[in-house]
Protein backbone atom coordinates (compact mmCIF):
# COMPACT_ATOMS: atom_id res chain seq x y z
CA UNK A 1 0.00 0.00 0.00
CA UNK A 2 1.75 2.95 1.20
CA UNK A 3 0.25 5.40 -1.38
CA UNK A 4 0.50 8.91 -0.34
CA UNK A 5 -2.25 11.69 -0.60
CA UNK A 6 -1.94 15.02 -0.51
CA UNK A 7 -4.23 18.35 0.69
CA UNK A 8 -2.11 20.90 -0.82
CA UNK A 9 -1.99 24.07 0.57
CA UNK A 10 -4.54 26.48 0.03
CA UNK A 11 -6.98 23.75 0.01
CA UNK A 12 -9.81 23.43 2.97
CA UNK A 13 -11.44 19.70 3.82
CA UNK A 14 -14.68 20.57 5.98
CA UNK A 15 -15.62 16.98 7.46
CA UNK A 16 -13.47 14.01 8.00
CA UNK A 17 -11.28 12.42 6.38
CA UNK A 18 -10.58 8.85 6.21
CA UNK A 19 -8.70 5.99 4.56
CA UNK A 20 -5.53 3.82 4.70
CA UNK A 21 -2.13 4.82 3.08
CA UNK A 22 -0.16 7.84 4.08
CA UNK A 23 -1.42 11.56 3.69
CA UNK A 24 0.30 14.61 3.72
CA UNK A 25 -1.45 17.73 4.53
CA UNK A 26 -0.29 21.16 3.95
CA UNK A 27 -3.88 22.81 3.99
CA UNK A 28 -6.48 22.45 5.97
CA UNK A 29 -8.62 20.14 7.76
CA UNK A 30 -12.08 20.56 9.91
CA UNK A 31 -12.84 17.69 11.07
CA UNK A 32 -11.25 14.36 11.85
CA UNK A 33 -8.55 12.72 9.75
CA UNK A 34 -8.02 8.92 10.27
CA UNK A 35 -5.70 6.91 8.31
CA UNK A 36 -3.76 3.41 8.64
CA UNK A 37 -0.56 5.11 7.37
CA UNK A 38 1.69 8.17 8.32
CA UNK A 39 0.42 11.65 8.77
CA UNK A 40 2.68 14.54 7.74
CA UNK A 41 0.90 17.89 8.47
CA UNK A 42 2.85 21.07 7.02
CA UNK A 43 4.48 24.18 8.80
CA UNK A 44 1.40 26.06 7.64
CA UNK A 45 -1.31 23.05 7.52
CA UNK A 46 -3.66 23.38 10.43
CA UNK A 47 -6.01 20.46 11.36
CA UNK A 48 -9.32 21.33 13.86
CA UNK A 49 -10.16 17.45 14.69
CA UNK A 50 -8.35 14.93 16.21
CA UNK A 51 -5.57 12.75 13.97
CA UNK A 52 -5.22 9.07 13.80
CA UNK A 53 -2.26 7.08 12.22
CA UNK A 54 0.52 5.20 12.10
CA UNK A 55 3.17 7.60 12.69
CA UNK A 56 2.22 11.57 12.81
CA UNK A 57 4.82 14.20 12.18
CA UNK A 58 3.51 17.46 12.90
CA UNK A 59 4.80 20.90 12.11
CA UNK A 60 1.88 22.99 11.31
CA UNK A 61 -1.25 23.48 14.07
CA UNK A 62 -3.37 21.24 15.38
CA UNK A 63 -6.44 21.79 17.99
CA UNK A 64 -7.28 17.96 18.66
CA UNK A 65 -5.68 14.90 19.56
CA UNK A 66 -3.16 12.95 18.02
CA UNK A 67 -3.14 9.37 18.34
CA UNK A 68 -0.01 7.52 16.96
CA UNK A 69 -0.01 3.36 17.06
CA UNK A 70 3.68 3.86 16.39
CA UNK A 71 4.98 8.06 17.26
CA UNK A 72 3.86 11.28 17.25
CA UNK A 73 6.73 13.91 16.58
CA UNK A 74 5.79 17.09 17.44
CA UNK A 75 8.64 19.84 15.80
CA UNK A 76 9.43 23.19 15.94
CA UNK A 77 7.72 25.42 15.41
CA UNK A 78 4.71 23.31 15.56
CA UNK A 79 1.54 23.77 18.42
CA UNK A 80 -0.41 21.39 19.12
CA UNK A 81 -3.59 21.93 21.89
CA UNK A 82 -4.91 18.53 22.15
CA UNK A 83 -3.33 15.05 23.94
CA UNK A 84 -0.94 13.17 22.56
CA UNK A 85 -0.69 9.32 22.82
CA UNK A 86 1.69 6.73 20.89
CA UNK A 87 4.48 4.16 21.83
CA UNK A 88 6.99 7.11 21.64
CA UNK A 89 6.40 10.73 21.37
CA UNK A 90 8.40 13.40 20.38
CA UNK A 91 8.34 17.13 21.17
CA UNK A 92 11.33 19.35 19.37
CA UNK A 93 12.49 22.22 21.33
CA UNK A 94 10.48 25.23 19.96
CA UNK A 95 7.72 23.22 19.69
CA UNK A 96 4.62 24.21 22.07
CA UNK A 97 1.97 21.34 23.04
CA UNK A 98 -0.95 21.66 25.76
CA UNK A 99 -2.62 18.90 26.46
CA UNK A 100 -2.05 15.19 28.26
CA UNK A 101 0.90 13.73 27.05
CA UNK A 102 1.11 9.72 27.03
CA UNK A 103 3.12 6.89 25.76
CA UNK A 104 1.43 4.64 28.24
CA UNK A 105 -1.75 2.97 28.10
CA UNK A 106 -4.86 3.97 26.83
CA UNK A 107 -4.74 7.10 24.51
CA UNK A 108 -6.82 10.39 26.20
CA UNK A 109 -9.16 10.38 23.32
CA UNK A 110 -12.78 10.36 24.36
CA UNK A 111 -15.53 9.78 22.26
CA UNK A 112 -15.38 11.45 19.01
CA UNK A 113 -12.66 9.27 16.89
CA UNK A 114 -12.57 7.40 13.94
CA UNK A 115 -14.64 10.05 12.25
CA UNK A 116 -16.81 7.32 11.27
CA UNK A 117 -18.85 7.77 8.19
CA UNK A 118 -18.27 11.00 6.31
CA UNK A 119 -15.47 10.12 4.20
CA UNK A 120 -16.99 7.23 3.21
CA UNK A 121 -17.14 8.34 -0.45
CA UNK A 122 -13.54 8.86 -0.47
CA UNK A 123 -13.25 5.92 0.36
CA UNK A 124 -13.14 3.91 -2.71
CA UNK A 125 -9.91 1.54 -3.15
CA UNK A 126 -8.83 2.92 -0.32
CA UNK A 127 -6.76 6.17 -1.00
CA UNK A 128 -7.33 9.65 -0.98
CA UNK A 129 -7.28 11.12 -3.70
CA UNK A 130 -8.71 14.23 -4.23
CA UNK A 131 -6.39 17.25 -3.42
CA UNK A 132 -5.03 17.45 -7.19
CA UNK A 133 -8.44 18.07 -8.24
CA UNK A 134 -9.21 20.83 -5.76
CA UNK A 135 -5.86 22.23 -5.54
CA UNK A 136 -5.97 25.51 -6.71
CA UNK A 137 -8.58 28.46 -5.06
CA UNK A 138 -7.72 29.06 -2.05
CA UNK A 139 -11.55 29.37 -1.64
CA UNK A 140 -12.78 26.81 0.77
CA UNK A 141 -13.34 23.90 -2.08
CA UNK A 142 -15.63 21.60 0.28
CA UNK A 143 -14.53 18.09 -1.14
CA UNK A 144 -16.11 15.43 -0.88
CA UNK A 145 -16.38 14.02 2.35
CA UNK A 146 -18.67 16.55 3.11
CA UNK A 147 -21.71 15.30 1.13
CA UNK A 148 -22.52 13.21 4.14
CA UNK A 149 -24.68 13.67 6.87
CA UNK A 150 -23.55 13.34 10.36
CA UNK A 151 -24.76 9.40 10.37
CA UNK A 152 -22.11 8.68 13.12
CA UNK A 153 -23.91 9.77 16.07
CA UNK A 154 -21.59 8.50 18.22
CA UNK A 155 -18.20 9.99 16.66
CA UNK A 156 -17.63 12.81 15.90
CA UNK A 157 -18.60 15.17 18.31
CA UNK A 158 -15.89 17.95 16.98
CA UNK A 159 -16.79 18.47 13.30
CA UNK A 160 -20.77 19.12 13.88
CA UNK A 161 -20.29 21.94 15.88
CA UNK A 162 -17.55 23.67 13.84
CA UNK A 163 -19.53 24.21 10.97
CA UNK A 164 -22.56 25.83 12.47
CA UNK A 165 -20.42 28.38 13.94
CA UNK A 166 -18.60 29.15 10.69
CA UNK A 167 -21.84 29.09 8.40
CA UNK A 168 -22.87 32.20 10.50
CA UNK A 169 -19.91 34.18 9.07
CA UNK A 170 -18.86 32.31 5.67
CA UNK A 171 -19.68 32.36 2.08
CA UNK A 172 -21.75 29.38 2.66
CA UNK A 173 -20.54 26.39 0.64
CA UNK A 174 -22.91 25.17 2.56
CA UNK A 175 -23.27 21.42 1.65
CA UNK A 176 -26.67 20.27 2.89
CA UNK A 177 -24.84 17.96 5.43
CA UNK A 178 -24.34 20.41 8.61
CA UNK A 179 -27.66 21.80 8.26
CA UNK A 180 -29.24 19.46 10.09
CA UNK A 181 -29.74 21.43 13.18
CA UNK B 1 34.00 10.15 42.08
CA UNK B 2 30.61 9.98 43.32
CA UNK B 3 29.78 11.94 46.68
CA UNK B 4 27.08 14.24 47.83
CA UNK B 5 27.38 18.01 48.45
CA UNK B 6 25.29 20.38 49.75
CA UNK B 7 25.99 23.71 48.85
CA UNK B 8 26.30 26.84 50.95
CA UNK B 9 23.11 27.89 49.59
CA UNK B 10 21.00 24.99 50.11
CA UNK B 11 18.33 23.84 53.01
CA UNK B 12 17.44 20.53 53.46
CA UNK B 13 14.88 19.24 56.38
CA UNK B 14 14.44 15.47 56.39
CA UNK B 15 16.66 12.44 56.77
CA UNK B 16 19.22 11.10 54.68
CA UNK B 17 20.68 8.08 54.17
CA UNK B 18 23.67 7.17 52.06
CA UNK B 19 26.78 5.24 51.25
CA UNK B 20 28.85 8.16 49.86
CA UNK B 21 30.97 10.73 51.37
CA UNK B 22 28.47 13.66 52.63
CA UNK B 23 30.02 17.45 52.45
CA UNK B 24 27.60 20.12 54.11
CA UNK B 25 28.02 23.69 53.42
CA UNK B 26 24.26 25.20 53.62
CA UNK B 27 21.90 23.47 56.00
CA UNK B 28 20.75 20.37 57.66
CA UNK B 29 17.76 19.89 60.04
CA UNK B 30 16.80 16.33 60.14
CA UNK B 31 19.19 12.83 60.56
CA UNK B 32 22.50 12.16 58.46
CA UNK B 33 23.27 8.64 57.96
CA UNK B 34 26.25 7.10 55.86
CA UNK B 35 28.83 4.11 55.69
CA UNK B 36 31.41 6.75 54.83
CA UNK B 37 32.98 10.74 55.84
CA UNK B 38 31.36 13.10 56.80
CA UNK B 39 32.52 17.21 56.64
CA UNK B 40 30.86 19.99 57.32
CA UNK B 41 32.37 23.08 56.29
CA UNK B 42 32.90 26.54 57.56
CA UNK B 43 29.13 27.68 56.31
CA UNK B 44 27.75 24.78 57.41
CA UNK B 45 24.69 24.47 59.81
CA UNK B 46 23.67 21.34 60.93
CA UNK B 47 21.02 20.77 63.37
CA UNK B 48 20.65 16.60 63.07
CA UNK B 49 22.40 13.27 64.43
CA UNK B 50 24.61 12.40 62.05
CA UNK B 51 26.48 8.85 61.62
CA UNK B 52 29.47 8.56 59.19
CA UNK B 53 32.90 6.68 59.02
CA UNK B 54 34.15 10.11 59.91
CA UNK B 55 33.13 13.47 60.37
CA UNK B 56 35.44 16.67 60.22
CA UNK B 57 33.21 19.72 61.60
CA UNK B 58 34.73 23.34 61.02
CA UNK B 59 30.96 24.74 60.95
CA UNK B 60 28.32 24.10 63.52
CA UNK B 61 26.76 20.97 64.38
CA UNK B 62 24.23 20.37 67.31
CA UNK B 63 23.34 16.77 68.18
CA UNK B 64 24.96 13.85 68.64
CA UNK B 65 27.46 12.07 66.50
CA UNK B 66 28.55 9.01 66.00
CA UNK B 67 31.77 7.67 63.97
CA UNK B 68 33.01 4.41 63.50
CA UNK B 69 36.93 5.67 62.61
CA UNK B 70 37.13 9.50 63.98
CA UNK B 71 35.39 13.15 65.00
CA UNK B 72 37.57 16.05 64.63
CA UNK B 73 36.31 19.03 65.13
CA UNK B 74 38.31 21.90 63.61
CA UNK B 75 39.40 25.34 64.32
CA UNK B 76 36.05 27.66 63.79
CA UNK B 77 34.11 24.81 64.26
CA UNK B 78 31.38 24.24 66.61
CA UNK B 79 29.96 20.64 67.97
CA UNK B 80 27.23 20.92 71.04
CA UNK B 81 26.12 17.10 71.31
CA UNK B 82 27.60 13.71 72.39
CA UNK B 83 30.39 12.37 70.10
CA UNK B 84 30.79 8.29 70.46
CA UNK B 85 34.37 7.51 68.21
CA UNK B 86 37.35 5.92 68.61
CA UNK B 87 39.16 8.72 68.01
CA UNK B 88 38.99 12.32 67.79
CA UNK B 89 40.16 15.90 68.64
CA UNK B 90 38.83 19.16 69.48
CA UNK B 91 41.14 21.57 67.72
CA UNK B 92 42.23 24.84 69.55
CA UNK B 93 39.64 27.48 68.56
CA UNK B 94 37.12 24.88 67.87
CA UNK B 95 34.34 24.63 70.67
CA UNK B 96 32.36 21.77 71.84
CA UNK B 97 29.51 20.73 74.69
CA UNK B 98 28.13 17.01 75.49
CA UNK B 99 29.52 14.03 76.18
CA UNK B 100 32.96 11.66 74.95
CA UNK B 101 32.28 7.88 74.61
CA UNK B 102 35.21 6.57 73.18
CA UNK B 103 33.76 3.13 73.43
CA UNK B 104 36.50 1.60 74.90
CA UNK C 1 30.15 22.41 36.05
CA UNK C 2 29.93 21.20 40.06
CA UNK C 3 32.01 23.84 41.53
CA UNK C 4 30.89 22.29 44.35
CA UNK C 5 30.19 24.81 47.03
CA UNK C 6 28.11 28.13 46.58
CA UNK C 7 25.67 27.49 43.29
CA UNK C 8 26.01 23.93 43.01
CA UNK C 9 24.96 20.61 44.99
CA UNK C 10 24.23 17.07 43.92
CA UNK C 11 23.27 14.10 45.78
CA UNK C 12 24.98 11.34 45.19
CA UNK C 13 23.96 7.90 43.71
CA UNK C 14 23.74 6.30 47.03
CA UNK C 15 21.98 9.29 48.92
CA UNK C 16 18.19 9.18 49.41
CA UNK C 17 16.40 12.06 51.35
CA UNK C 18 13.25 11.93 52.79
CA UNK C 19 12.33 15.53 53.34
CA UNK C 20 12.53 18.71 51.61
CA UNK C 21 15.10 20.63 49.82
CA UNK C 22 14.85 24.42 48.68
CA UNK C 23 17.47 27.15 48.28
CA UNK C 24 19.93 28.64 46.44
CA UNK C 25 21.79 27.35 43.23
CA UNK C 26 21.38 24.25 41.79
CA UNK C 27 20.76 20.90 42.30
CA UNK C 28 21.77 17.78 40.36
CA UNK C 29 20.09 14.70 41.56
CA UNK C 30 21.75 11.09 41.43
CA UNK C 31 19.99 9.88 44.03
CA UNK C 32 16.44 10.01 45.42
CA UNK C 33 14.76 12.35 47.14
CA UNK C 34 11.18 11.94 48.49
CA UNK C 35 9.81 14.78 48.84
CA UNK C 36 9.43 18.61 47.75
CA UNK C 37 12.29 20.44 45.84
CA UNK C 38 12.25 24.21 45.47
CA UNK C 39 15.85 25.86 43.47
CA UNK C 40 16.75 28.66 42.72
CA UNK C 41 18.71 27.13 39.85
CA UNK C 42 18.79 24.83 37.50
CA UNK C 43 17.35 20.94 38.50
CA UNK C 44 18.73 18.15 37.13
CA UNK C 45 17.41 14.57 37.87
CA UNK C 46 20.24 12.39 36.47
CA UNK C 47 20.10 9.06 34.95
CA UNK C 48 19.23 6.98 38.32
CA UNK C 49 17.87 9.63 39.73
CA UNK C 50 14.82 10.10 40.85
CA UNK C 51 12.30 12.68 42.49
CA UNK C 52 9.14 11.84 44.26
CA UNK C 53 7.61 14.95 44.68
CA UNK C 54 7.01 18.39 43.45
CA UNK C 55 9.78 20.40 42.00
CA UNK C 56 10.32 24.08 41.49
CA UNK C 57 13.57 25.23 39.77
CA UNK C 58 14.40 27.83 37.29
CA UNK C 59 15.40 25.11 34.44
CA UNK C 60 14.94 21.63 34.90
CA UNK C 61 15.97 18.36 32.47
CA UNK C 62 15.31 14.94 33.83
CA UNK C 63 16.93 11.73 32.94
CA UNK C 64 15.86 9.52 35.95
CA UNK C 65 12.35 9.49 37.16
CA UNK C 66 10.13 12.41 38.26
CA UNK C 67 6.65 11.55 39.69
CA UNK C 68 4.94 14.84 40.67
CA UNK C 69 4.66 18.62 39.10
CA UNK C 70 7.15 20.64 37.89
CA UNK C 71 6.55 24.26 37.93
CA UNK C 72 9.52 25.88 36.11
CA UNK C 73 10.20 28.80 34.80
CA UNK C 74 12.37 27.94 32.01
CA UNK C 75 12.70 25.25 30.10
CA UNK C 76 11.91 21.79 30.28
CA UNK C 77 13.41 18.98 28.88
CA UNK C 78 12.72 15.08 28.84
CA UNK C 79 15.39 12.73 27.89
CA UNK C 80 14.76 10.03 26.08
CA UNK C 81 15.18 7.20 29.18
CA UNK C 82 13.65 9.36 31.34
CA UNK C 83 10.00 8.50 33.55
CA UNK C 84 8.10 11.38 34.15
CA UNK C 85 4.34 11.38 35.48
CA UNK C 86 2.62 14.61 36.64
CA UNK C 87 2.20 18.06 35.21
CA UNK C 88 4.49 20.28 33.69
CA UNK C 89 4.61 23.86 33.49
CA UNK C 90 7.82 25.78 31.91
CA UNK C 91 8.14 27.83 29.34
CA UNK C 92 8.84 25.24 26.85
CA UNK C 93 8.71 21.50 27.28
CA UNK C 94 10.38 19.30 24.83
CA UNK C 95 10.34 15.92 25.03
CA UNK C 96 12.82 13.23 23.01
CA UNK C 97 11.17 10.00 22.17
CA UNK C 98 11.82 7.03 23.37
CA UNK C 99 10.95 8.66 27.34
CA UNK C 100 7.66 6.92 29.22
CA UNK C 101 5.64 9.69 30.02
CA UNK C 102 2.27 10.45 31.15
CA UNK C 103 2.22 13.92 31.70
CA UNK C 104 -0.39 17.23 31.50
CA UNK C 105 1.80 20.19 29.46
CA UNK C 106 0.42 23.38 30.85
CA UNK C 107 2.27 26.00 28.14
CA UNK C 108 0.95 29.19 27.19
CA UNK C 109 0.06 29.70 23.67
CA UNK C 110 -2.81 30.56 21.07
CA UNK C 111 -3.31 28.21 18.18
CA UNK C 112 -3.61 30.13 15.15
CA UNK C 113 -6.31 27.91 12.85
CA UNK C 114 -7.71 30.89 10.43
CA UNK C 115 -11.22 29.88 11.14
CA UNK C 116 -13.33 30.75 14.27
CA UNK C 117 -12.01 28.90 17.44
CA UNK C 118 -13.33 26.01 18.45
CA UNK C 119 -13.37 24.01 22.01
CA UNK C 120 -10.11 24.18 24.19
Amino acid sequence: MAETSLISRGTVVRGNVRGSGTLEIQGRVEGDVTVTGDVLLGEAGAIRGNVSGESLTILGQVQGDLRGTEAVLVERGAKVAGDLSAPKIGIATGALVRGLVRTDGEPALAAGRRGAVAGQALRSGGSFQKSPARAEAPKPAAVEPDSEPPPAKEERKPPPPVVPALSRGTKAKKKKSREQE
Amino acid sequence: MAGTVIGEGLTIEGDITSEEEVVIHGNLRGKLTTSDAVTVGSTGVVTADITGSSLSVAGQVTGDVTASERIDVQPGGKLVGDIKASRFTIADGASFKGNVDMEI
Amino acid sequence: MARHNLESSVLGPTTRLTGRVSGDGALRVEGSIKGDLSVSGEADIAEGGSVEGNLNAAALEVSGSLLGDANVQGPIAVRSGAVVRGELRGSEVSIEPGSRISVRLETEFELDLGGPARRR
